[in-house]
Formats: C-alpha cells, structure tokens, sequence
C-alpha cells in the first residue's frame, strides 16, 4: 500500500521549477543589497585602513582621496615608536592589553564553570536563593559600582595595579548563566556511572563536565576576551599612569598627542582592531553562538 | 575540607586554615605573575626588587582578605556543623559552596558591598581623602536644582539628552538588525559568510569605532564629502558643518528656518543637537548588526511549517512577516529593546572620546557627568553627589526596563 505513493509524487519540483524571469531579478537584487550592505558596514575600517597609509597634509585634505597618492608606510613605524615618557611605549600598551584581556578571559572560564555546575548540578540548601540572587545581579547597571568600586581601589592601593581589573573581571554572572544553561543540557548518565564508580564532584567536573562542554567554554573564553580587550571605563578609571595604560586608553591619549596627525592616531586603531578582528574571523561560530545566546556582549 | 578522622569541634580551625592557605597561595602566584607586568624591567633587575614588589602588590590583600577569609572560613564552617550534624548534607552544602565560593566571594565584595558604600556616600559630602560628612538628601536635591536653576543644569540636561537618545536609537536599531536578520535568513548561499561580514565591524572596541567616525566628521572628512557629492544640490553648504561641534538642536533648526526662536533659556525645546545625533548615527552603526545575530536565531527557532501553511493558504512575503514572522519574534525584540535601552542610557565612551559633554552640554550624558564628578575633572572631587547620580540613573534604568517589559509582554500570551 505504502509504495504506491512514491516520494516524488509529493514534491513539489514540477511546480517550482517554472520559475518567471522576474525571480531571478528578485534574487540578483537580493544578492545585490545583501553585498551593498556589507561593504557600507566595512567601509570605515576599509577608509580608515587605507587613510593610515596617507601623509599628513593629505588625511585631512578636502575632498578626500579613497587611495593615498604616496604609500606611507613609515607611519606604522612612527606609532610602533610611540613614547610619552615614563615607560609608556606602544609595546608595552599593547603586551598591558593582551595580559590583562588573557589573564580575565582564562581566569573567568575556570571560576563560572565552577559556578555553573553548582548550579546546574550539585544540591545544596539555599540554591535557588544563591541563582536568583546572581540573576538580580544581573539587573544592576554598571555606573552605579563605578565610583564606590573606584573608591576602594584606592583605598586597597590598586590604582595602577592590573588587579583592580582582573578581581572584579574573574567572575560575571553573564557567563555563569549561561554556563548553567549549557551544562544542563548534558547528558546525566555518564555522571551517573561516574558517581557509582566513586568518583567525586571535583573529579566528575573536572573529568566529565570540562571535557564536554568545550565550545560553550571556549564561546565564554573569546567574549570574555573580546569584552576586557574593548573596554574602555574601567582601565581608564583604575590604569592611569603611562605604562600600565591600556590600548583603548593610549589611544585616547593619542588623538591628544598626535593633534591633527589623524593618520598615526588611525594607525593605532587599526592596531587596535586587529587581533578582535583575526579572533573573529578565526572562532566567528563561537561569537555568534554566544551572542545569539546571551547578549553578554550587549 | 571535610577530615573523617578529626572530631567535630577541630573541623572549623582547620576549614579555617585551609581557607586562608588557598587565599595566600592564590595571592602569592598572582603576585608572582603580576609584579613583572607592574614595575616593568626595573622590577625584574634583581631578585631583591622583585621580591620586593611581589611583597608590595600582595600585601594589602594578605591583610584585609587573608584574614577575613580566617574569621569566615571559622564561622561559617561552625554554623553548618551546628546545623547540619548529619554528614551526608553536610558534604553536599560544603560542596555546593566551594564551587561557588569564588563567584561569592568577589560578587559580594566587588558589587554588593561596594553597591551598599555607594548608598552610603551618596548622603555624604566626600572626596577620598577626608572622612565622609552625613548631608541627608542634599546631594540628590543638587541632582535635580536645574529644574528651578537654569545655573547648575547640567544632571537635567544629561537626562534630556539621553531620553532622545533613547527615543530615537533604540527603535532605529532595533529596526535595522531585524531588517539585516531577515535578509540573511532568505534562502540565500553562502549565508555563513554573510552573516560574518556583517557581524565583523562590531567585534571592534567602541573606541576605535569612535577614532575613525572622529575623522569622517571633520571638515574636510568623508561625510561631508559624500553629502556635498550627492546632495549638494540642496543648497546647503556642507563643508562647513562641524557635525560634533555643532550644538544647534533638531527643533531649533526647525523653528528658524520658519522664522523663530528658541532662546537659550528654553534649551529643553531645542531636541537633540547635531553633535548628539552625529554620536547617535555612529553607534546605531555598531549595534544593529549584534542584535541582529540575536533576531538571526531567533529566525531559525521558527518553524517552517508555518510559512508553509501560509503559502498555501495564498499570503504574499509581506503578509508572512507582519503576521507570522514579528508576532513570533516579541519576545526576543523585547529582550533587545530592553538591553538597548540599558545600554542607551549608559553612554560613555563616545561621549568622553568625541565631544566630553560638549557643545553647550548637548551631548552630556548621566555616565560622563559621574565620571566627571567622581574624578573631579571639573572643579572638586565630589564623590558623593556622583554616587547620587549614579543611582538616580540605576532607578530610572530599573524603572524603564520594568515598564517596557509589562508592556510588551502583554501582547505575547496569545502566541
């Protein structure tokens, strides 16, 4: 009975296929748009990239030029030299930067985990409690903890001290949570068996649960280090003295040094942008999956 | 921490040691690791001085955390043998909480303690270097003055301007990223890729956004270069609009061009400057494609067979996305409602880049008004007041995503 109808009469391909000429112009507008958009979302890092190869005189001349009439490599040169005295050189800007952002991604990956499997799996009196209370948290806008978290910085001597960031940067209740979601979604049985085996909580977590969730971790890992690399507040507040800046922060400094030398404070920009945007290319499926799932990146 | 062979009344003294003996161990390696990147080459000459900057950076935590960590590790550990003397729940709660220990630790220190000084000082006259003097509600008076005192305005005009901020980057984005969501989400090749150029330019700090779009709106930069190539017909001179400086309001430019006048007196008819909206535009620019990655899966969570079912019964593209599409996305364009909305009224890093609050105030925002109070860059330090600020905005902030919650959400039952 079942083979008299047979899978092609079902579909639907003598219908599709007499496609009207106007389809294909709807798809070719469609491929259209879709290319005229990526280009604008790219024009300024093309323009920009493309102006830190200009002179001086040329980066602010009217009207602007798209390409630079002479290649001026020097200036990547010129901001690699960058010194404002006191210690403050663009390689140490730049060595402040990656530590900071590698020391608080790694650090934040091995404490939420541990959170997130409390949560998603230990039981304990007070729980719930402990959840709620972490996604309330959650809610409080960041200017609030900004000045009386400045002043006890001060007051505990961590001005210009890279822990003024990477305490409060170890945990976030972002990652936490989104931590839990994913670690409840792994399978019990191998814990089970585990657990049956002897093992205990520390051994299951670290054995079963770390292996298992490697690309929810690995999402925390590039957000966490994509967010310290980009932010700006905190290092400018807490890291102020020449050679504990921060690149965002040089940067603004910078535009201050440099005046109208718009083609070097671009050059460090650029510089800037690079590695987040390498990383991107590299792990894009992690970013969006993490983005798509949580909006820590906000 | 939980020792089979000792009696119960050893256990606390020794979950005590063994707290502050993890603390000093994750100090002293932190330190360790930390002191070459905080004195630089100095430090590392010799073994002496390094040693001596490890003693220096690991010293004040030694103190006020490794000894709080005795005190708390001792108490704690006494009222869960008090509570629990059965040994089962007893390891199940030491358990729980040792992994969370760290999160709580730093949440309670760093976010809730300091939330609670915050409170505090914002009824205190303060600046860092001498004790706090108690002056009741004044602060949070001076916040609001600019509503008698044109003078001391500036908290008022803050808000003013991050209200249309709000009203008009939020929607606009919102917009775009579902508009840039469903254009990925056609039957198209290739959509990884175009997904990944989309999203690219904002992975990008806020600040190297900011430095490049500086540049666009000088003079002689691409802005006004493209409005004079394309639009120059309007008669208007573009050249010489200064679009960060130029602290005419929407409004304003209105009435004048009809004929009138808004004295300066009146500035809260005047909209937004074109300063603001020049900040509006660049971070609209960033921000659409992130909350379209948010819109992208959610696109993908509904089920085809809808779409289906509609084909059939004859609707047109349009008719799928206003009946099928929106109503089954509610629930995340609230989400992004109310994170831009967070995220409108916390603007900063633009601000203190492009313009500092500037020009004639028309593009202070709350965040940069505390940051300028707090540090004192601007007159003295007056950390109180900046804390009153603070919370003012972290109410108004709570209010807002309270209202547009109810308000949303009370469409999505029926779905």
């Amino acid at each position: 009975m079942t083979s008299i109808i047979r899978n092609t009469d079902l579909k639907l391909t003598n219908f599709k296929s007499k496609k009207p000429v106007f389809h294909y112009i709807g798809l070719f507008v469609r491929y259209l748009i879709l290319v005229v958009i990526g280009l604008i979302l790219f024009t300024p890092f093309i323009l920009a990239f493309l102006g830190t190869f200009k002179t001086d005189a040329e980066i602010i001349a009217f009207p602007p030029k798209f390409l630079p009439v002479h290649w001026l490599w020097e200036n990547w040169s010129t901001v690699w030299k960058t010194d404002i005295g006191r210690g403050g050189t663009f390689p140490r800007w730049l060595f402040n930067t990656a530590f900071l952002s590698i020391t608080v991604a790694v650090l934040e990956v091995i404490f939420c985990s541990m959170s997130a499997y409390a949560f998603a799996r230990l039981k304990f009196p007070g729980k719930n409690f402990v959840f709620n209370f972490m996604l309330a948290t959650m809610m409080i806008p960041g200017a609030v903890i900004l000045i009386p978290s400045y002043v006890l910085m001060t007051k505990l001597h961590l001005i210009n001290s890279f822990f003024s960031l990477i305490i409060p940067g170890a945990v976030s209740a972002g990652g936490i949570f989104m931590l839990t979601q994913f670690f409840k979604s792994v399978p019990r049985e191998l814990e089970e068996a585990a657990h049956i085996d002897g093992a205990t909580s520390f051994q299951i977590y670290k054995d079963i649960i770390l292996p298992l969730s490697r690309p929810a971790l690995l999402t925390i890992l590039i957000l966490q280090f994509q967010g310290m690399w980009n932010s700006f507040l905190p290092p400018l507040l807490y890291l102020n003295s020449a050679d504990k800046m921060v690149l965002n922060v040089a940067l603004s400094i910078f535009q201050q040094q440099y005046k109208a030398q718009w083609n070097l404070t671009l050059v460090g920009a650029i510089f800037n942008a690079i590695p987040v945007m390498i990383l991107f290319f590299i792990f894009s499926k992690y970013y969006i999956e993490g983005v798509a799932y949580s909006g820590v990146k906000g | 921490m939980h020792n089979k062979t000792k009696s119960v009344q050893s256990q606390p003294l020794i979950a005590a040691i063994i707290s502050f003996v993890a603390i000093f161990i994750i100090i002293m390696a932190i330190a360790i690791i930390n002191a070459p990147t905080m004195g630089g080459a100095k430090v590392m000459a010799t073994a002496a001085s390094y040693l001596q900057e490890v003693k220096r950076t690991a010293l004040p935590f030694l103190g006020i955390v490794g000894i709080g960590s005795i005190a708390l590790g001792f108490i704690v550990s006494r009222t869960v043998f008090k509570i629990w003397p059965n040994k089962r729940n007893r390891s199940s709660m030491i358990t729980g909480y040792a992994f969370l220990a760290p999160y709580l630790i730093i949440t309670l220190i760093f976010t809730v303690g300091v939330i609670l000084f915050a409170l505090y000082i914002s009824f205190n006259s303060y600046d860092i270097f001498t004790p706090p003097q108690w002056v009741n509600l004044d602060n949070y008076k001076n916040a609001f003055r600019g509503f008698v005192d044109p003078a001391s305005k500036d908290f008022v005009q803050s808000l003013y301007n991050v209200f249309w901020y709000t009203l008009i980057v939020v929607p606009l984005q919102t917009a775009a990223a579902i508009f840039l969501a469903v254009l990925i989400n056609a039957p198209i090749r290739m959509k990884q890729f175009f997904r990944t150029v989309f999203y690219g330019p904002s992975v990008t700090s806020s600040v190297v956004i900011t430095l490049i779009f500086m540049w666009f709106y000088l003079k002689t930069g691409y802005i006004n270069f493209f409005l004079a190539q394309f639009f120059g017909v309007f008669g208007v001179d573009w050249q010489n609009i200064l679009w960060l400086g130029d602290p005419r309001g929407l409004i304003q430019i209105i009435v004048t061009s009809l004929g009138g006048n808004i004295p300066s007196t009146q500035w809260y008819l005047r909209g937004p400057s074109i300063a603001w909206m020049s900040i509006m535009f660049q971070n609209i620019f960033t921000t659409a494609p992130t909350f379209m990655i948010m819109f992208l899966a959610a696109l993908q969570d509904i089920n085809p067979i809808l779409y289906e079912a509609a084909a059939i019964d004859g609707a047109t593209n349009w008719q799928k996305f206003w009946k099928i599409t929106l109503p089954l996305l509610r629930p995340i364009i609230l989400m992004v409602v109310v994170l831009g909305t967070i995220g409108s009224l916390q603007v900063f890093d633009q601000v203190y880049l492009a313009t500092s609050g500037g020009p004639l105030g028309t593009s202070l925002t709350p965040v940069y008004l505390t940051f300028r109070e707090a540090l004192g860059a601007q007159g003295p330090i007056r950390m109180g007041y900046a804390a009153a600020l603070a919370f003012i905005l972290a109410t108004i902030i709570f209010i807002f995503t309270y209202v547009q919650r109810r308000f949303i959400e009370r469409g999505t039952e029926q779905y």
